[in-house]
């Protein structure tokens, strides 16, 4: 049986000795050299079952000092130790934090998409319903049932692209205006109608700086009981300031279209340059923004609705025109150029 | 339409000459002002002078010396010119004078003779491009006189846009007439006075088609002496963009421009029987226009003939065999109105933009064709010596109808939003020449030139235009609610579930070449295979609709990969065109369409795995999740694709698309060379449907064991997958693929699949005992559709 003095030598050598362990390692194998198994202090502790009462009084003391003692001053060291080999190991793990990284995919979506969402959001917001309508469309809708003459210039081949589609080579064609969505909108629904109609539109226009034969315009139409040019006229003033900001002045200058009587085109006053003349608004201090006009009484009358009892307002603004203007892009190809170093500039 | 100031003065008494004011009034009335010209003189110091004599140069025979008279007394000064004699009044630029371009003119020595000033050319004035000979100036000018006045400077020209509605604002008169109501002042009249005509004349005009030709004067004129027309004149038909041409022809055009009638004048002697017939084109016809083109007519073309030949196209161009001449002493003036919508198309037929097609196609006034004819009959015997031989031939056969409007005065508030009285309505359109009677409603009869007026939305706009847009109230009316329709949300879910994975949109033409789609290799009976034709295409690149997106994303790889632009990932949301038989229009269904190449994500000092057919696969994992739609891969075969790389995409079962990595040939047509993922999907079929409800996650540990299945390799593994799920039990909360591999230790032709199965129950903590019958139904199941067997089991 270990004396209780040979304990207490063992528990202070292994106290002496514990500050020199390098490792955590080294302070579990001195720990152990006391306290594991069959280690002195181990074995005197299961000996104290079989002791006289006075030796396990002696020899209980000891066990319970020196396990206290060399536990308390383990973990400590083994503390210590841990918090340098953390640091050690945070050294090492040192990264070079100008290399590229791990960027998450990133894809853009088309300016054309931007402001087209923008400018129907503009008038959901007034309670605007949003439709669509085929882009291959028949000549009734695009031209006849909105009051255009029969041999009104833009139905000739030369600025209409026609589709080989039925047995009319002048029947189906890529429409040249949303307007016809208006027509079957008001043929499925009754006033009041508050609609826009964001789409694709086709003029046979050879492909240079300012023409593409495909672009994008958004018509609007609010047909009701009592609808008049004053309220064309504050809906597209809120539409400008929406979309230009807040501080844009407009003025409408009477104008020509066949499917709306009186006619209007509303300028805005530059926002670049605030109206004083600049590059963007050709030194006028204006911006030719859109078409409006009173829906002509013909057009109502195509769709059965009785224009001495309902009124209403149409205009089309060009999408592509918008984002033109806002963003500077000098030429209208590049919306339709794949290039990701263009694609990747769009906000 | 070009306007000049002066001219426009000449009918109305302006209270303003600020060409700022006067843009913005014509702007305010829908006469758009696209450019105003400020013309001013590029010289001074330069008078009038009149040549007194005239000797050679003695040392010098291609210049002669001149005398002149200029007010100030008499000089000599060489001139290079000779298009003039004595008694000519000439432009004398005086020494100390400055001529076009800044050059200073002093006292020169010409070969040995002083020479103080120059006697000018119009190019050296700057106000043409003559510069062969001296400008003449018209006789009875007192020397001395500086020519600025004289040459109508300095004026402002207005080039003004017209509409295809306002044919009575293609003249300077009409513009004046719209000044003149704007400011409430008088515009006078155009001068008709005709001098007394000689007896005789046997010229005869007949009209077989009265439809195209309902009106046609003819005046003959005989006397005529052909030359240069006088420098005002030319002054002004400059002004208007007009190249003068010669005395006759000027006051035709001259005569059109101030009174919107466009009129031709023909060599009488050079009408075969001075006989002329307005009728249709024969069959086979031809004609020589007065541009030198021989032009095969259309049966529908009006033209103007002689007794057997056609001598013009009416109301669009002359013939060159009967046009006046330098030896014309006798003409007829051709005065008539053709219906507008025939000239419309005979001139679009011909490729023909005249300044009479611009306004016949308009509508010219009907009344109009005698008092332009008495016009240009006075100045022809003004300004060429010429006199009127018998009456006026007038053939009508439909004479004109004055139209008569009934305007209630409420509609002009019910339109407009502002509220007019009666009395109000009345004096703006009494302004604008309109007649009107009564209070409530009015009685409006409308002047002959405005033939676009015929109903009372009509004379609405012209209230609204005099009485200013700008001054009509404003108000902010707001619809029911409606928001965006259920297309427009899934194109915005789906485009940013799209740019959340990488991709970037394009937008590209709906016309593509023939050629491009072939190169997909569609059957016979694919309707892909049989795109719609454009009747008139621009190129042959541009010449069918597209029936797919693919050949416009593969192109933007191509060009991405050809400018070196880097790697690419795009998408489209576009519609397509099918052929529909017998439909009023064909199938436009809406796709979405992406295609990518190159590299996957990632920094290129790591290792990337290159673009390949599971970057498809979890794209439409990636839509499946963002817009709520399951929807499932199945292995298959497309045209274009890759034959052991394609699915279709299925949802609730049906096939709404395809994807995969293109076949390498295909993409070698793009010029493209490393593996090219793409795909396309119905829109319609990522629409979201309906919220399935929310479900609180369970807050209990789950038990998660593996399995690993033997199966022929032919086996798909999502028909295993299947199997798994449909024996777990509602529990199971994820089962994942981690391991697939094929070879030793399995046998040939087989393949280990390892899933990884989590299982939770959703109100208490699962123990491993109650998943032993789970297990085997799983494996049991597992055999019994896929003849797989549990490895290590």
């Amino acid at each position: 049986m270990i004396a209780p003095h040979d304990l207490r030598r063992l528990g202070d050598e292994i106290l002496a000795r514990l500050p020199g362990a390098r490792s955590t390692a080294e302070v579990d194998a001195l720990e152990a050299e006391a306290l594991g198994p069959g280690a002195p202090v181990t074995e005197a502790r299961r000996g104290l079952r079989d002791a006289s009462d006075e030796v396990r009084r002696e020899l209980g003391r000891a066990v319970n000092e020196v396990t206290a003692a060399v536990t308390a001053a383990a973990g400590e060291r083994r503390r210590s130790l841990a918090g340098a080999e953390r640091a050690d190991r945070l050294a090492e793990e040192r990264l070079d934090m100008t290399l590229p990284g791990r960027v998450p995919a990133r894809g853009t979506a088309h300016l054309l998409s931007t402001v087209w969402d923008e400018v129907v959001d503009i008038f959901v917001a007034l309670g605007y319903t949003v439709a669509t309508g085929p882009e291959v469309e028949t000549a009734y809708y695009n031209f006849d049932a909105l009051n255009t003459p029969p041999a009104h210039p833009s139905r000739l081949e030369s600025d209409t692209f026609y589709i080989d589609h039925g047995s009319d080579p002048e029947g189906v064609l890529l429409r040249t205006q949303t307007s016809p969505v208006q027509v079957r909108f008001m043929e499925a629904h009754q006033p009041p109608i508050y609609v826009v109609v964001p789409g694709r539109v086709y003029r046979r226009d050879a492909i240079d700086a300012t023409h593409t034969p495909v672009f994008h315009q958004l018509e609007g139409l609010a047909v009701d009981e009592a609808i008049t040019f004053g309220d064309l006229k504050g809906t597209l003033e809120y539409f400008a300031r929406a979309f230009f900001g807040s501080r844009r002045r407009v003025r409408f200058l009477p104008h020509f279209f066949p499917f709306t009587e009186p006619s209007a085109e509303m300028h805005v006053d530059c926002f670049a340059c605030e109206g004083s003349g600049c590059r963007v608004c050709r030194q006028s201090g204006w911006i030719e923004l859109l078409g409006c006009g009173v829906v002509d009484p013909n057009v109502f009358t195509a769709v059965g609705y009785d224009p001495s009892a309902v009124s209403g307002f149409a205009f089309g603004v060009g999408i592509d025109r918008l984002a033109l203007i806002r963003y500077g892009i000098p030429e209208l190809r590049v919306f339709f150029d794949p290039d990701v170093r263009i694609l990747r500039q769009f906000p | 339409m070009k306007a000049s100031l002066r001219w426009l003065q000449e009918f109305v008494d302006l209270p303003t000459e600020d060409p700022g004011v006067i843009a913005a009034t014509f702007d305010g009335l829908g006469l758009e002002v696209e450019a105003v010209t400020e013309v001013v003189a590029d010289f001074r110091g330069v008078v009038v002078a009149k040549v007194l004599a005239i000797r050679p140069h003695p040392a010098a025979d291609r210049v002669r010396l001149v005398t002149i008279e200029d007010g100030a007394g008499g000089r000599e000064v060489v001139c290079g010119a000779w298009n003039f004699g004595v008694g000519a009044t000439v432009a004398y630029a005086t020494v100390g004078s400055r001529l076009a371009g800044g050059l200073d003119v002093g006292e020169r020595d010409i070969r040995g003779v002083r020479s103080p000033g120059m006697i000018c050319s119009e190019r050296e004035l700057g106000i043409g491009d003559e510069a062969g000979g001296i400008l003449l100036l018209d006789d009875g000018l007192a020397p001395g006189t500086d020519i600025t006045g004289i040459l109508g400077l300095p004026d402002v020209v207005f080039d003004i846009a017209i509409t295809p509605n306002r044919p009575d604002a293609m003249s300077i008169h009409g513009l004046a007439r719209e000044l003149g109501a704007f400011f409430g002042v008088e515009v006078r009249h155009i001068d008709i006075t005709v001098p007394p005509s000689v007896p005789g004349g046997a010229a005869r005009v007949r009209i077989d088609d009265p439809a195209g030709c309902p009106r046609f004067t003819a005046r003959q004129i005989t006397g005529v002496k052909v030359g240069p027309s006088p420098l005002w004149m030319r002054m002004r038909l400059r002004s208007a963009g007009v190249r003068p041409i010669s005395n006759v022809v000027d006051i035709t055009n001259y005569v059109m421009l101030e009174t919107g009638q466009p009129m031709h004048a023909f060599d009488l002697d050079r009408i075969p029987e001075e006989t002329i017939v307005v009728r249709r084109a024969a069959p086979g016809e031809s004609l020589t226009t007065l541009d030198g083109v021989t032009r095969r007519l259309d049966a529908a073309d009006l033209v103007i003939s002689g007794p057997e030949t056609a001598l013009g196209l009416a109301g669009i161009m002359g013939g060159g065999d009967s046009e006046v001449a330098a030896t014309t002493t006798r003409v007829l003036l051709e005065v008539a109105h053709f219906e507008p919508t025939g000239v419309l198309l005979t001139g679009k037929r011909h490729g023909l933009r005249s300044e009479a097609v611009a306004r016949f196609e308009r509508g010219v006034d009907p009344l109009l064709p005698p008092v332009a004819s008495a016009r240009a009959t006075g100045l022809i015997a003004r300004l060429a010596g010429g006199v009127p031989l018998g009456e006026l031939i007038d053939e009508h056969p439909r004479p004109h109808r004055q139209a008569t409007i009934v305007l209630a005065v409420r509609e002009v508030e019910r339109l407009l939003g502002v509220r007019l009285f009666g009395l109000e309505i009345g004096t703006l359109l009494r302004r604008l020449g309109f007649g009107v009677s009564g209070d409530d409603p009015l009685t409006v009869t409308v002047p002959s030139y405005r033939p676009d007026v015929t109903r009372p939305a009509d004379l609405i706009e012209e209230v609204a235009r005099l009485y200013g847009l700008d001054n009509i109230p404003t108000a902010l009316p707001h619809g029911p609610g409606g928001g965006l329709s259920e297309g427009e949300r899934t194109r915005r879910a789906v485009r940013a579930a799209m740019v959340g994975a990488g991709y970037s949109e394009i937008f590209s033409f709906d016309f593509i070449g023939r050629d491009h789609l072939a190169r997909l290799g569609f059957g016979e009976d694919d309707p892909r295979g049989h795109p719609l034709a454009v009747r008139n295409p621009l190129s042959d690149e541009l010449a069918v609709l597209r029936t797919t997106l693919l050949p416009g994303l593969l192109e933007g790889l191509r060009v991405n990969v050809a400018r070196h632009a880097g790697d690419a990932a795009l998408f489209e949301i576009a519609s397509v065109v099918l052929p529909a038989p017998g439909e009023p229009i064909p199938h436009q269904p809406v796709r979405l369409g992406f295609a990518v190449t190159g590299s996957g994500p990632g920094p290129a000092w790591q290792p990337r795995p290159e673009r390949d057919a599971l970057d498809a696969v979890g794209l439409v994992a990636t839509l499946a999740a963002a817009t709520g739609v399951d929807l499932v891969l199945a292995q298959a075969t497309e045209p274009g694709f890759h034959p052991g790389r394609c699915a279709h995409v299925l949802a609730d079962g049906a096939v709404v698309g395809a994807v995969g990595e293109i076949h390498p040939d295909v993409a070698a047509a793009w010029d493209l060379s490393g593996r090219v993922v793409a795909g396309e999907i119905a829109l319609e079929a990522l629409a979201r449907g309906a919220f399935p409800g929310f479900s609180v996650p369970s807050v209990f540990p789950p038990v998660v064991f593996d399995l690993a299945f033997d199966v022929a390799a032919a086996i798909p593994v999502g028909q295993v997958v299947a199997a798994v799920k449909a024996a777990a039990g509602p529990e199971l909360e994820d089962a994942t693929i981690f391991d697939v591999f094929s070879g030793p230790p399995l046998e040939a032709g087989r393949k280990s699949i390892a899933l990884r199965l989590t299982f939770r129950h959703r109100e208490r903590t699962m123990v491993d005992a109650e998943m032993v019958p789970v297990r085997q139904a799983i494996v049991e199941r597992v055999r019994a559709e896929t003849g797989g067997l549990l490895r290590g089991g």
